[in-house]
């Protein structure tokens, strides 16, 4: 147990350590922005994964919840009812409750009627966020009013690509690190038992519906922290935040990252931006490449990239070591 | 003088018009091991979905122990000692053996689960297996280990639902003796549905014969084995 503790501190101060070095040694601007990006959809993918990990259900509508925290954080900044800091706090705790309500009806429906649920509501508040010009600006979106200092630290500062990369970075692992030791706990064992099989779960006395909800919140809250870090990077959101395309994208990160460890999802989403990049510089349509990747990843491994690094290291550990050749006339006894 | 832990009354399951299970009395004693035969569709899997709180009685009550736990759901009568196991083997497939054991026993408020779990997975020969992924146990195995997740919490009614199904004669053999052992040991109280003959007749104390959600026949496995009724409707002139 320590061991496993301190294990998880270990790799979360070396990840902390090689983000800050690594970025450190890029100069470019634009190259950080760009990771910048991916790990704000990693933080999003890490989300979406944690549903699909621990109650085994796939959400189709989860930009619903990474929009309505920019547009939480941009309202409540336009109409000056809160300070900026307790924004985000309302924003995360806000949409974090919400998801547990929303859980506690979503999860009662099973497989794809649950993700027509999720697709509903998220275009739903597409939709709304579409037509509602006086709040939200509409189909044009609306900038984000930071103001000149957050936490006490200067708002230019906090956003100068680097610093953003880093306030990122550090965001994506803290909250990994949270996740992991929640889910090393009886929390995890508990939602897996229920993952796995409900009506077993509830014959060794688990009632099943609160932590299948609290996984919703709880990925729900994930999602909306990416959608502040979104907001904080773009200063703007639109409801292109909310469209079902946008939780499609978060589910191919998934799919291709894996689920069977946290750290999968993140992967898939900074292979995702990575492709896109490297792609998006020799054709138009690199997403018919990157979809012809997604078809590769699910037909020859389909527990994504994680699955195939876990076959991999356990495939060498299985090799027997090399023996060293006897010294002819040796005499073994 | 013997305690009943268990009194079904006059249950009855319907279904529109259909009667998969109607007017069935049963009761169990302390340490007893009831075995409950009959055809396939005569109603003994629902009787215990029903004594579980798994379907909902059109008719009738269920009492544990003196207490009345007919509106109580799942959780709250396996809490109060009520477990079973299911026809198809029920476990964690993702989970290792002693992990979902451990689990279970936490569930139940057991002081010392990891403990309380190891005796049990000792008790079934399961120990050994400890670290093992579930889904990668054998068939046997599986059931042992289901009838372990059933045990945790020192259950006071054990209900099993064919434990024996598409285990090999050894292994069935193997299983009765331990569900034997167990409910001495244990002095846990089985209803045992089961289609193997040798073993319901070999293990149990009272044996209840079920027809078209009826019972038809109730005693000592002498008494139905001797039954003209029982021996028409279900066992054959050769029993």
């Amino acid at each position: 147990m320590t061991t496993s503790l301190s294990r998880i501190a270990l790799s979360a101060l070396i990840a902390l350590l090689a983000g800050g070095a690594f970025v450190a040694f890029v100069g470019s601007a634009t190259v950080v922005s760009l990771l910048t990006q991916a790990i704000i959809y990693a933080v999003f993918a890490l989300g979406v994964g944690l549903l699909l990990r621990q109650n085994g259900l796939v959400s189709f509508g989860h930009a619903a919840f990474f929009g309505s925290a920019g547009y939480s954080v941009a309202v409540l900044l336009e109409t000056q009812a809160v300070p900026a800091e307790a924004a985000i706090v309302l924003t995360l705790l806000g949409v974090t409750a919400v998801s547990f309500l929303l859980g506690l009806v979503f999860v009662r429906v099973p497989g794809i009627a649950f993700g027509m649920l999720t697709l509903a509501v998220g275009q739903m508040l597409f939709l709304t966020a579409s037509r509602s010009r006086g709040l939200t600006g509409g189909a044009d979106g609306m900038n984000i009013n930071w103001p000149n200092t957050l936490f006490g630290v200067s708002t230019s500062a906090l956003t100068e690509p680097h610093a953003m990369f880093a306030l990122c970075w550090a965001a994506l692992v803290l909250t990994m690190v949270a996740l992991a030791l929640l889910l090393r706990g009886r929390f995890g064992a508990i939602t897996e038992a229920v993952r796995d099989n409900e009506e077993r779960a509830r014959f060794i006395g688990i009632r099943t519906l609160l932590p299948r909800a609290a996984v919703f919140a709880l990925s729900g809250g994930v999602t909306a922290l990416a959608g502040v870090l979104a907001a904080l990077n773009t200063g703007f959101v639109s409801p292109e935040n909310l469209h079902w395309s946008v939780s499609g994208v978060a589910l191919m990160m998934v799919v291709v990252g894996g689920q069977g460890a946290l750290w999968g999802p993140p992967l898939g989403a900074v292979v995702y931006f990575v492709l896109k990049d490297v792609l998006g510089g020799y054709a138009d349509h690199w997403m018919a490449i990157f979809g012809a990747a997604l078809i590769a990843t699910i037909v020859f491994s389909p527990r994504g990239l994680v699955g195939a690094l876990q076959r991999l290291v356990r495939r060498r550990a299985a090799t027997p070591a090399v023996l060293p050749a006897t010294p002819r006339g040796a005499v073994h006894h | 003088m013997t305690s009943l832990v268990l009194q079904a009354r006059d249950v009855a399951i319907h279904y529109g018009g259909v009667k998969a299970v109607d007017g069935v009395d049963l009761t169990l004693e302390q340490g007893q091991i009831r075995g409950l035969i009959g055809p396939n569709g005569a109603g003994k899997s629902t009787v215990i979905d029903a004594i579980t709180g798994r379907r909902k009685l059109t008719r009738g009550s269920i009492a544990l122990q003196g207490e009345d736990v007919t509106t109580l759901g799942v959780e709250r009568r396996r809490r109060r000692g009520l477990s079973r196991s299911f026809q198809r083997t029920s476990i964690f497939g993702q989970m290792p053996v002693r992990k979902q054991v451990v689990l279970a026993s936490q569930q139940m408020a057991m002081a010392g689960a990891a403990q309380d779990a190891d005796e049990i997975l000792s008790e079934l020969d399961l120990l050994a297996l400890a670290d093992t992924l579930a889904a990668d146990l054998g068939y046997g195995q599986q059931r042992r280990l289901d009838l372990a997740l059933a045990l945790v919490g020192r259950p006071v009614v054990l209900l099993l639902d064919e434990p024996m199904a598409g285990l090999s004669v050894q292994e069935s053999r193997d299983l009765a003796n331990h569900l034997q052992a167990l409910t001495e040991r244990r002095g846990v109280s089985v209803l045992l549905v089961e289609h193997d003959m040798d073993v319901v007749f070999g293990i149990s104390d009272a044996v209840t014969v079920f027809e078209l959600g009826r019972v038809i026949a109730s005693g000592t496995p002498a008494e139905v084995r001797s039954d003209a009724r029982v021996r028409k409707a279900y066992l054959g002139s050769a029993a």
